[in-house]
């Protein structure tokens, strides 16, 4: 691949200078962005660049050789030109405007032969318009017109294309997606592109290197999205007063508060070109669109893939801490374990945790940036694109494959513009669909059918596959109705998936479990505190019968359990205040003085002792007075000690003394240190983690439980601290629990779904 | 090819015969088509039949169809080079610019007493309507609105026109009669002689300019798309102008200025074949055009026979009520 660059070059009409001191090269597989105000002179740039127009002064070099001595047939085939003029010649089909480009392939009359055909064919595919192959181009939207006018570009083969402000009829989506598209062609082809753009947000996502026109004709400033997008200077350049500056730029606001990392470097490598996109949408929320994602991940990852989940926007109030202390979606924590990978915040970039009816708590990647209200933040989203597109553009630098999940509904009408979620955000990565509508809550052919009547031609030609999920009973009965579906819809239906049960946690479940108030033969209480964290430390007892596990809420619920645990939690000074004031501290205290088992874990435990003192102001500074349940003492430090963690239980005495000897495994986060006050104590868990003290057991390792052995001695020695008997037959570890759990819904989805359908939508070849 | 092409052209090539054998059979002298096809077969010149069929209306009836044919082919062309749906060798003046100098011709001829060559007219022809061409096309490049290049090509056939006048008053009286006669349009008097002149330019130029159907694909996108894709345009268009003006010379040279049939054609064309393929466009203008043009003729001679009326006016009365549909057309349904 060759560059074409210029060399002091004056560009202009009849020897007249429009633009001077011309310095830029096109160079394979960047992207080149020409920004400045109207009337700067970048089309004449582009004239220039394209040898239609001769240079006033200096030269357009190409491969070393001056383009206006080039042949023009060699030029055609180096360079390809596309503009915004549009001349719609009638009648033509978009296989026939598109063939245009072919000139310098073709014979005296033109005659498209077979190769041009394939030519044509592929460069449809390649800008997604390959179903308009045989439509009247005249007839098309603006989009559709401008991606077949790419096309035509792309089917004279050239190493660099020229295009003159290439979104500029185009509404927001469509820009986004046109870019992408762009990206893609530097990425795939590694063609060279120079392109005028009007929207700095566009430039901002797609360019490797930005020229700056300016007014008077001068090439101001050259250099990378970050060394250029200060917003000072782009001011100075456009010379913009606010308010013309936000009509000429439209939707994209470049001034205003913006995250270092919302302005990405797009990063040009052969790696994530090969990334695949899948995306699952639901007709509602809560169709088990995480479940499927979590499967479908799964399946590829037994299939070979390296999978990553992704969903651009959630809005919960629990969230999941990082280790990195960021915080994300809990459910795609979840589909990164079904991806055996660890998760991160790209994976879920944008979370709302909604603080009253109309507003909320923006957390972009896994930082808070502030509070909005709604319609607020429907302005304020449209800026986070580029924080998306980075996402995932990083998370495919690991990948194979990145599995999206959407968010609601693709169809509620009223929020289409702008989205960034569902449609919007499949277009912007260019995503196959999959729809998937809940049988369970009833009117599924209703929900899937309405869907995709409510949804653009463009959208719904996204949609490769429907899903009919949580159905019960006899499938024979349902086949005449997927049948019809299939007929109406023109969409396959991919699966009819049962209803399954599974312990996973996501966020549905999650406040599930929280109202679950049901009775066991062992009860296991666990204190809600209110900044509760780490909720899968006692996951591993649900799987065992018989054993009920319930979170309390209020201190008059403390009594009758068999075990007691005080969970981790993010602020401890914050919620042993509150327990004070609520009144748990005396019912803790009481229950503890009956001689049942409690167990602090983490933060729990640091709540147990006798003082925890703040010097460093790590949870807002001061010492308070613990429960005084062990006779420890914790200091909160500044250093955050983070570790895996493996061990045994030493010498518990009391009713837990069983555990001695027994090994676990599981990791520390915690920003405390936690010494014995007085004698009395004896070593809980090993490697000074844990103290206990009678029937007062306090330990900081999260998992403490998840061994097997553990999880069984635990339980049968509750259980015959009560006289009653559990059976433990099948009781597994945390971690093969949830192993098991996954593959469980793995086979189920790979029973139910036609595999070869998604793979076919995915556009991958499987290696089996 | 598609079927709808491949039935089109079928009809077409049905329509331009049944056409033609309805020019020979009909005139002046009653002939009935089963006599006309006796003589035609028979090739009998000896008889007054056969004279008629063979030395007057055939060649009449090869004129039509092959200037009617050019002329469409001509309109199509200055309509790509113009981009503008309703260019044409009329409108334009180009037709008038071909008439000036050939009316000039004409009038020295006489004056200064030598002999007109079918040739001579074709050249002159082509130099007037180089140069009226060449003034549009100066025009044009000052004006990118479509209707004001439409009314410039009028002005400048008005002045053509008004300096024909003006030759035509220096010009004797029975000069004046054939100049007005072949000043309105007609093929009543073309020869074999004519023809062997009339033939191979119509058929060299028509058959030429479907090379430059590769170049009119890309062209029609603008012109500055058809450089980035590598075709030389100063060369590219000379072509064609040379091309439309040496069809359209060449039919006012021996039939005058008719009118029309270059906007008609091709308009007809691209809604029958619903394409904008240059080359269809150009098989069919012409196929159109000749059927056109022996339409007209036919009904030149047969609607007031024995009076005969000039093909002008046939071409007027068919020809502009279709431009015109075309004209309300495209500005209800434009498109941005």
């Amino acid at each position: 691949m060759r560059e074409l660059r210029t060399d002091a070059l004056d560009a202009g009409y009849d020897g007249v200078a429009l633009v001077s001191g011309i310095e830029l090269a096109a160079r394979p597989g960047k992207i080149v962005a020409l920004v400045g105000p109207n009337g700067a002179g970048k089309s004449t740039i582009l004239r220039t660049l394209a040898g239609t127009l001769a240079p006033v002064k200096g030269v357009v070099l190409f491969d070393g050789a001056e383009l206006t001595k080039m042949k023009l047939s060699e030029r055609a085939k180096a360079l390809a030109v596309m503009t915004t003029r549009r001349a719609d010649a009638e009648y033509a089909t978009c296989y026939d405007v598109v063939g245009v480009g072919r000139y310098q392939f073709t014979g005296i009359f033109g005659r498209l032969g077979e190769s041009d055909a394939r030519a044509i064919d592929d460069a449809l595919r390649l800008v997604g318009a390959f179903e308009l192959r045989d439509a009247d181009f005249s007839r098309l939207s603006d989009g559709q017109k401008q991606r077949v006018l790419l096309a035509r570009a792309l089917v004279q083969e050239p190493e660099i294309m020229l295009l003159d402000e290439p979104t500029s009829y185009l509404d927001v989506g469509g820009k986004l997606d046109f870019v992408a598209t762009l990206k893609k062609l530097a990425r795939e082809r590694g063609i060279g592109v120079v392109a005028a753009l009007h929207e700095l947000e566009l430039v901002r996502t797609v360019a490797d290197e930005v020229v700056c026109v300016t007014k008077d004709g001068r090439i101001d400033r050259t250099g990378t999205v970050a060394e250029i997008f200060q917003s000072e200077y782009l001011k100075k350049l456009f010379d913009a007063r606010s308010d013309a500056f936000d009509t000429t730029y439209g939707f994209m606001t470049p001034s205003g508060p913006q995250r270092a990392n919302a302005s990405p470097r797009v990063c040009v490598g052969n790696r994530s070109s090969r990334v695949k996109r899948l995306m699952v949408q639901g007709t509602m929320s809560s169709a088990g669109k995480s479940l499927i994602v979590a499967g479908l991940c799964r399946i590829l990852r037994q299939d070979g893939f390296r999978v990553a989940p992704f969903k651009s926007q959630n809005m919960a109030l629990n969230s999941f801490v990082t280790e990195d202390g960021l915080e994300m979606g809990r459910a795609q924590v979840m589909q990164a374990e079904a991806c055996g990978i660890k998760p991160s915040v790209l994976m879920n970039p944008i979370l709302l945790k909604p603080t009253d009816d109309c507003g909320s708590q923006v957390i972009v990647n896994g930082a808070v940036v502030g509070n909005m209200r709604a319609r607020e933040y429907f302005e304020y989203k449209t800026r986070l694109t580029p924080t998306i597109l980075s996402a995932v553009e990083k998370l495919g630098e690991t990948s194979d494959v990145i599995v999206l999940e959407g968010a609601g509904s693709p169809a509620e009408i009223n929020l289409k513009r702008n989205d960034i979620v569902n449609m919007g955000m499949a277009r912007l990565v260019d995503a196959p669909v999959l729809l998937v509508g809940d049988i369970d809550r009833g009117g599924v052919f209703a929900q899937l059918l309405g869907t995709l009547e409510l949804l653009e031609p463009d959208e719904r030609a996204r949609v490769k596959g429907l899903i009919v999920n949580k159905f019960r009973g006899d499938k024979t009965i349902l086949d005449p109705g997927v049948a019809e579906l299939e007929k109406r819809g023109g969409v396959p239906v991919a699966g009819v998936i049962p209803y399954m049960t599974l312990t996973l946690a996501d966020e549905d479940s999650l406040t599930e479990r929280f109202e679950r108030r049901g009775r066991g033969l062992v009860n296991i209480g666990v204190v809600q505190l209110s900044h509760l964290s780490n909720f899968t430390d006692f996951d591993v007892f649900e799987q065992v019968k018989g054993v009920a596990v319930t979170y309390v809420k209020r201190p008059e619920e403390t009594r009758g359990f068999d075990l007691l645990i005080l969970p981790g939690s993010k602020n401890t000074i914050a919620d042993v205040r509150r327990l004070r004031e609520s009144g748990f501290e005396s019912a803790i205290r009481a229950y503890a003085e009956s001689g049942a088992p409690v167990i602090g874990v983490c933060g729990g435990f640091q709540a147990l002792g006798e003082t925890i003192a703040d010097p460093d102001g790590v949870e807002g500074g001061g010492s308070i007075a613990g429960l005084g349940l062990l006779p420890v003492a914790t200091t909160l430090r500044t250093q955050k000690r983070r570790r895996q963690t493996t061990g045994s239980f030493v010498a518990p005495d009391g009713p837990l003394a069983s555990l001695a000897g027994l090994e676990f495994s599981g990791y520390e986060i915690h920003m405390g240190e936690t010494v014995a006050t007085r004698a009395g104590t004896s070593e809980f868990t090993s490697g000074a983690t844990g103290l206990c003290r009678g029937n007062v057991y306090g330990t900081y390792v999260h998992g403490v439980f998840d061994g097997e052995s553990v999880v069984k001695t635990l339980i049968a020695t509750l259980a015959s601290r009560k006289g009653v008997a559990v059976d433990l037959d099948g009781v597994v570890d945390y971690r093969t629990l949830r192993e098991r759990e996954y593959d469980r819904l793995a086979a189920t989805m790979r029973e139910h779904l036609n595999m070869a359908l998604i793979y076919d939508a995915l556009g991958v070849e499987r290696h089996d | 090819m598609k079927r709808r092409e491949v039935v089109l052209y079928a009809i077409l090539v049905a329509l331009v015969s049944t056409l033609a054998l309805l020019n020979l059979a009909s005139g002046s002298a009653k002939l009935t088509l089963s006599e006309t096809s006796r003589v035609l077969f028979s090739h009998d010149v000896s008889s007054v039949e056969g004279a008629i069929v063979w030395n007057i209306r055939t060649p009449r009836m090869v004129a039509a169809a092959l200037l009617g044919g050019a002329l469409a082919l001509s309109g199509y062309l200055l309509q790509a080079f113009f981009v503008n749906p309703i260019a044409g060798p009329y409108v334009l003046g180009i037709s008038s610019g071909a008439k000036l100098v050939v009316a000039t011709l004409l009038v020295a001829s006489c004056r200064y007493g030598f002999a007109l060559h079918s040739s001579m007219m074709v050249s002159a022809a082509f130099v007037g309507a180089t140069i009226a061409t060449t003034l549009v096309i100066l025009v044009a490049r000052k004006v990118r609105n479509m209707a004001i290049l439409i009314v410039c090509g009028v002005m400048i056939g008005y002045v053509c026109s008004a300096a024909t006048e003006l030759i035509v008053a220096f010009a004797d009286d029975s000069n004046i009669v054939n100049l007005h006669n072949w000043s309105l349009g007609s093929f009543s008097a073309i020869s074999w002689d004519d023809l062997r002149c009339l033939v191979p330019v119509v058929v060299v130029g028509s058959c030429s300019v479907f090379f430059l159907s590769k170049g009119i694909r890309a062209y029609l996108y603008g012109e500055e798309y058809a450089q980035s894709v590598g075709i030389n345009l100063p060369v590219f268009r000379l072509l064609l102008v040379v091309g439309s003006s040496l069809l359209s010379a060449t039919v006012t040279a021996f039939a005058g200025p008719i009118s029309f049939i270059g906007i008609a054609a091709p308009h007809v064309t691209r809604r029958a074949f619903r394409t904008s393929e240059p080359g269809t466009m150009m098989a069919g203008s012409f196929l159109v055009g000749a059927a056109f043009c022996l339409l007209s003729d036919w009904l030149a001679r047969r609607l007031f026979a024995p009076k005969e009326l000039s093909v002008s006016t046939i071409t007027a009365i068919i020809g502009a009520p279709i431009v015109l549909s075309m004209l309300l057309e495209r500005k209800g349904g434009r498109r941005a």
